[in-house]
């Protein structure tokens, strides 16, 4: 529980939650909520105990999909980022300095590295597709 | 690499008109690429060739498509795991999956490219090689959570619902329409407490529920008129000491019966009126007929009268008490209907029902003697 990755919990339980994966949190949720309106149900203790379960009965369970997913995240990124490395570098005389500095994510890349993950991405050959540059400030300058 | 114009911005621009109208859930999509987009960035490469990694190993920008597609390819990857797992939960006999059933999702999409100890038949899903590298990987990569602050996240997930008639206290407009139905937006929370305070201050109203259910039947006193309003949701209305949920103040413990002095409850005129037409025209065929309908002749109202004995007149006051249980029972119209029917044909019991009533009517002035007597000799 000590890493918290960039995937928000919340987006992981929206989407495990709308591929039908059911998260024993909702249960719990459910039982809590019931245990508000039920007298018998009413004990302090009971109640810790379903927030303990809920907590680590679904946080843990969604923090391993988020772990998961970041890592193959990132291993797609950096299969893709030698991929762009790899690449001979083509020949551009006037903008060298620049060329060593940038290193922009593109579908050849990408392609190439999802092709080893199993997923099939065709890249249209003539698609114009400009860099976007809001990630970072320093390639504003051009 | 950068071919991208104007004429390129203005087709992305269309492209995201476009995606706009089918993608439902833009929001979700949209964090989900600023997820995806940071941790590219963060992607570093830590190989061979220092000079190169010393410049700047990492992504510094994004083609758009490019990053459209692998957060595309995020959000199917966290989708295929909810599947497999929900398979393998339902496999197993359960529905909601777990930690488990996460695992093995997880050998299930890594097994196209293969992890450590695959080949084993007989592994154990705790120790498994997947897991083993997610902590390898939780272990090396840095610690940076997600730049934004996020409201949480589906915002309408416990989402009340509208309070019922009954909850709110008020009586629906029509008749037609149950206690338990959703009130209307603008019906105010009015005389709830005011119908309990009524009920203690008419005396103890006969009911075969008594006690701790005091909340749950609910007697109101207006004009002579005597209403019970039972409604199967009020058994869950949490009984006094319960005011676990705070700000709402619907689910708050009913009033004790004392605690609070309230004026007493008003009917609104038209309904009134209507209901006095209703009884006239009713007294008029009874008084032509000289037959009382049998259901008023019915034991609960006996009960009631004998309860009701100290303000006994025979006649009218009964026939007062009567129409309220003739209200209770059906709709308005029901009655007179049953009445004229029974007038044709079925006036031997009408006898009957009038020679009970009468030999009713006798006991209770033997019994309004003796009080008197009770009263007298107690006087004297």
């Amino acid at each position: 529980m000590d890493y918290t990755p960039m995937i928000l919990d919340d987006l992981v339980e929206h989407y495990l939650a709308k591929s039908g994966f059911q998260c024993p949190s909702y249960d719990c949720r459910l039982v809590y909520q019931q245990s508000v309106q039920m007298p018998w149900f009413k004990s302090v203790q009971m109640r810790f105990i379903i927030c303990y379960y809920n907590f680590y009965g679904s946080a843990l369970l969604i923090r391993l999909v988020a772990v998961a997913t970041q890592k193959f995240v990132a291993d797609v990124a950096s299969d893709a980022l030698q991929h762009c490395k790899a690449r001979p570098t083509p020949v551009v005389k006037d903008k060298k300095q620049q060329k060593d500095k940038r290193l922009i994510l593109t579908m050849e890349d990408l392609s190439k590295a999802l092709r080893e993950y199993g997923v099939n991405v065709k890249h249209p050959e003539y698609f114009a597709d400009s860099p976007s540059t809001r990630m970072d400030p320093t390639t504003r300058d051009e | 690499m950068s071919n991208g114009g104007g004429e390129g911005g203005s087709q992305r621009r269309e492209l995201h008109g476009k995606r706009k109208l089918f993608r439902g859930n833009d929001f979700a999509y949209a964090v989900a690429r600023m997820a995806v987009a940071q941790i590219c960035e963060g992607v570093e490469i830590n190989v061979y060739q220092e000079s190169q990694a010393r410049e700047g190993g990492r992504f510094s920008s994004f083609q758009e498509s490019a990053l459209e597609t692998i957060t595309d390819v995020a959000v199917q990857y966290i989708q295929s795991i909810g599947k497999t797992a929900q398979l393998y939960a339902n496999v197993a006999g359960r529905v909601e999956g777990n930690s488990l059933d996460i695992v093995q999702a997880l050998e299930d999409l890594g097994s196209g490219l293969g992890f450590a100890g695959i080949s084993d038949t007989d592994r154990c899903l705790a120790d498994s090689g997947v897991v083993k590298d997610i902590i390898r990987y939780a272990g090396e990569a840095e610690d940076m959570p997600f730049v934004y602050s996020l409201p949480r996240f589906p915002i309408n997930k416990e989402k009340r619902q509208a309070p019922s008639f009954f909850e709110v206290g008020a009586e629906p407009p029509d008749e037609h329409i149950p206690v338990w139905l959703p009130a209307f937006p603008e019906t105010k929370m009015c005389n709830r407490s005011e119908e309990t305070n009524v009920g203690t201050t008419e005396g103890e109203v006969p009911s075969k529920e008594n006690g701790s259910t005091l909340s749950i039947v609910q007697h109101s006193v207006d004009g002579g008129r005597l209403e019970i309003l039972k409604s199967p949701k009020d058994v869950q209305m949490p009984p006094e000491g319960e005011g676990i949920v705070e700000g709402n103040p619907f689910l708050t413990a009913p009033l004790r019966l004392v605690e609070k002095e309230v004026s007493p409850v008003f009917r609104p005129l038209e309904l009134s009126n209507e209901v006095v037409s209703i009884n006239d025209v009713l007294d008029k065929h009874m008084s032509n007929n000289h037959h009382i309908p049998v259901l008023e002749a019915s034991a609960p109202l006996d009960e009631i009268n004998k309860k009701n004995r100290l303000a006994d007149e025979d006649g009218e006051k009964k026939d007062g008490a009567r129409n309220l249980v003739r209200f209770k029972l059906g709709t308005i119209k029901r009655p007179t209907c049953l009445a004229k029917n029974r007038s044709f044909q079925e006036q031997g019991w009408f006898q009957e029902g009038e020679d009970r009533r009468e030999k009713s009517l006798e006991i209770e002035e033997k019994c309004k003697r003796i009080e008197s007597r009770i009263v007298d000799s107690d006087v004297k």
